[in-house]
């Protein structure tokens, strides 16, 4: 499948991500825990550019889950809104930038553009005359 | 024979008994006590001495508060018992439940009374969806009963998701797994009490000192909610009416708004959910129109709502949430199918409306307020919207918004308001193909389009986009005056289908474009006199689809019942084109109905002919209250007064129907500070400028 949490987080570019609120601003940590070992990811958000560093310093939301749980959310194979209710996720500080994971991750492999059913229909009508 | 429901509410947590405030075999009716999508009792009877109580009468003290006054036995012999009961519920974000017995005789009495508890954890979401209902998951639910502390647990947890139900009383208790009994002796005209506290856990986090939990709850009913609705009360304006019962329903419908809104576990502020039962939940549609309906009375509604939108806005293509970039959600859950993506609602953005309204709203909002900030402050989510439009909500490339869903086993069949799966169809019943491009959708994006210009322009400084904007909405309006008006029948069609062929219905979405504006005025006396013609209005307001077309039913949600929210929109619409007297016949509809049903106003009622029945005919799938419906009357009052700013002033334009006599309505928020509006129908005019009070 996709790329690991670590992976993904590597090769993030440094480039602007228009795809982020310009307004949003702040810093997550990502404390990825297994077998009494945690590994954290810093990530500092502001003015449409995410940094990426290994640090445990205090962040304004700090999320906890295992490798394996973040491994999923960074592949696009699980929805970090959904992670959260099963309580895969724990959350603790500023949940408004939770939201930020889902524009920073891709999203699942295989989704259409809604272009691609309107193409079908016309193409479907096409087929039949 | 119906029973009545009585509910106590509080944002999305509530609870629905029976007229005893008894919950019996709730199995698949939403009845219990819910908070977050999730049931935490479906079993809750109070009985004495083994006998079932019977209800002498009922105080609903407020929303969120209620008390029972009860006897134990059948009727026939309860007029002189020597022993009575009451049953004091409130809700906030725990429930509590203090059962006093009072002994009227002169001797002590001892009694065993037991209060039966059970929950099975249903998901809301599964006893709305009728398919799923009848197949309800078996939950395997663990129980801890423990006498010594007065207390039963019910737990159920699936991997790490963890529901927990805790009950505490503060009399000892026989504590068994199927509820508690107290075997108890009163004195001579004493009484007994304990509090039945109910906790709903909706995640691991254990350690709560219950009792501290206890006493908040109390200071927050007696003290915070009931300091917090009157001042809400008091910040919207105050209306002083000749007309009969129209002050109390206006204040009705206030509290109504102040019962639905929530703190979401996300955002610090609270916003509307849809409505009880089946939409306790945050859905965009709903909440967004709520918000445009009250924009004079409660405007805090409102930047809480765009910012929680913007937050959860789109953000990635994903054909299960039927998300794309951009666009703003249709619905947000946090049930148990949500979590496991047995449903897509957890995140679900299936609705082609709320995007351009996410727009409208923003606008809107600040021609009310004056508020740039906020504009500021959401440009990104608003540019993002705006372009979701033309980028993803354009399925075949001719220009119009359209929609399909891509989730085909739960997604949303109609994404428009009409949302149940047979409402867009043809005069004979036939449902067009899809993508499907209903005509109010082409409104809200024209609509969205002219107002993020002056948005671009005004607050964004970017001339060139909203320069883009203005003439794509101009656009717009030509293309759809060309291919949506059906010229031998004088009205829009209600959609088309992928290939441009119209849907022929005649519908009251042609009074959401009036709303709009994307009418012509050579156009618009056609399409007022059908939303008022025989076909669509039904005397209590204009049905959803018009008699004497084939697929029309009045019992049909969205093929021929009649919604408050849609009549405020078309009402409010009818006003801008200035057709007054139409509107006025409308509003005036919609006020009989809501003062004859009394109470909260349902989100629908059956398109009968009101000659006919002479009695709004309520239909078992109507909710109240609701969100939309309640603040529907609001926008209602609003449309006849004429509320509109203007620059920094208020303007008052007022048309009332005969009967309404003279109305005041003073401290309306907005840029302008507070204002007032004075109004009278042509009677109250001609007999003076009397004030009212």
């Amino acid at each position: 499948m996709g790329a690991t949490i670590a992976e993904h987080l590597r090769q993030l570019g440094a480039g602007r991500r228009t795809d982020l609120p310009d307004t949003t601003a702040g810093t997550m940590r990502l404390d990825a825990r297994e077998d009494g070992h945690t590994e954290h990811w810093y990530l500092t958000v502001a003015d449409q550019h995410v940094r990426v560093t290994r640090s445990g310093d205090d962040a304004e939301l700090v999320i906890r889950a295992t490798p394996a749980v973040f491994d999923r959310l960074a592949s696009g194979e699980s929805h970090v809104a959904t992670a959260l209710l099963r309580n895969e996720l724990t959350v603790q500080g500023n949940l408004r930038l939770l939201m930020l994971l889902r524009r920073i991750f891709p999203g699942p492999a295989g989704a259409r553009h809604p272009r691609e059913l309107g193409r079908a229909a016309m193409a479907g009508r096409e087929g039949r005359r | 024979m119906s029973r009545e429901w009585v509910n106590v509410i509080a944002g999305n947590a509530f609870a629905i008994s029976d007229g005893e405030g008894d919950v019996t075999d709730a199995a698949d009716a939403p009845v219990g006590l819910f908070s977050f999508d999730t049931r935490f009792l479906s079993r809750w009877v109070l009985s004495v001495d083994g006998e079932e109580l019977n209800v002498l009468s009922r105080d609903d003290m407020a929303y969120f508060e209620t008390r029972f006054f009860l006897v134990p036995g059948a009727a026939s012999h309860y007029v002189d018992a020597d022993v009575s009961v009451i049953r004091h519920r409130s809700i906030n974000d725990s429930f509590n439940e203090r059962i006093t017995l009072l002994n009227h005789s002169a001797k002590p009495a001892d009694f065993t009374v037991r209060m039966d508890m059970g929950n099975d954890f249903a998901d809301l979401a599964d006893l709305t969806d009728t398919a799923a209902r009848g197949q309800l998951r078996r939950r395997d639910v663990e129980v801890a009963a423990d006498s010594a502390r007065h207390q039963l647990v019910l737990r159920y947890a699936r991997e790490r998701f963890v529901r927990e139900t805790t009950v505490n009383s503060t009399a000892p208790a026989d504590v068994d797994e199927r509820g508690m009994t107290f075997r108890i002796r009163i004195e001579p005209e004493g009484q007994w009490e304990t509090d039945l506290h109910v906790t709903m856990t909706i995640r691991g986090e254990g350690g709560r000192d219950l009792r501290n939990d206890l006493e908040s709850h109390r200071d927050h009913i007696h003290g915070g909610m009931r300091e917090e609705l009157t001042a809400w009360l008091d910040r919207a304006p105050q209306l002083m009416a000749e007309r009969d019962g129209l002050e109390e329903t206006y204040r009705g419908s206030l509290t109504d708004l102040a019962a639905l809104r929530y703190t979401p576990l996300s955002y610090p502020a609270r916003v509307p959910v849809g409505g009880l039962p089946w939409a306790m939940a945050f859905c965009g549609r709903d909440s967004i129109m709520t918000c445009l309906q009250t924009m004079a009375f409660t405007p805090e509604l409102t930047p809480a709502t765009l910012r929680m939108l913007a937050l959860l806005q789109g953000g990635q293509l994903d054909d299960l949430h039927d998300e794309e970039p951009g666009k703003i959600l249709a619905q947000l859950r946090y049930g148990e199918s949500a979590a496991f993506g047995e449903r897509p609602d957890g995140l679900y953005y299936g609705a082609a409306d709320t995007t351009p309204l996410f727009v409208v709203l923003l606008d809107e909002y600040e021609r009310w307020s004056g508020d740039a900030d906020l504009v500021r402050e959401l440009r990104h989510p608003a540019r993002m919207a705006l372009n979701w439009i033309d980028e993803y909500g354009d399925l075949t490339g001719d220009g119009y918004l359209r929609y399909q869903r891509r989730n085909e086993r739960h997604g949303v069949i109609n994404q428009g308001w009409k949302n149940s799966a047979d409402a867009i169809t043809d005069e004979s019943g036939r449902q067009p193909p899809f993508p499907r491009a209903t005509c109010e959708l082409q409104g809200y994006a024209y609509d969205a389009k002219r107002r993020g210009a002056r948005l671009a322009r005004e607050f964004w400084g970017d001339p060139g986009y909203a320069d883009r904007l203005e003439r794509e909405a101009a656009e717009l309006k030509d293309r759809f005056n060309r291919d949506f008006w059906l010229p031998e029948r004088d009205y829009y069609a209600l959609a088309l289908g992928p290939y441009g062929e119209p849907v022929d219905a005649l519908s009251s979405n042609i009074g959401h474009l009036l709303w709009s504006g994307i009418v012509p005025h050579d156009r618009a006396e056609a399409v007022a006199e059908h939303l008022v013609g025989p076909r669509l209005f039904s005397g209590w307001g204009v049905r959803t689809f018009a008699a004497g077309q084939r697929p029309y039913n009045p019992v049909g949600s969205h093929l021929g019942a009649v919604w408050p929210s849609d009549n405020a929109l078309i009402a409010a619409g009818l006003r801008h084109y200035r057709f007054d007297a139409q509107a006025g016949r409308i509003a005036a509809g919609i006020f009989d109905m809501a003062q004859t049903l009394g109470g909260a106003v349902p989100e629908l009622i059956a398109g009968y002919e009101r000659s006919l029945t002479k009695y709004p005919v309520q239909l078992p799938a109507a909710g109240r209250p609701q969100s939309w419906s309640s603040g529907s009357l609001l926008m209602l009052l609003g449309a006849l007064l004429g509320l509109r700013p203007v620059g920094d002033n208020l303007l008052v334009n007022p048309a009332l129907p005969v009967g309404f006599g003279r109305v005041e309505l003073l401290n309306i928020p907005g840029r302008w500070g507070l204002a007032d509006a004075y109004a009278g129908d042509r009677s109250a005019t001609a007999a003076g400028r009397r004030r009212l009070r």
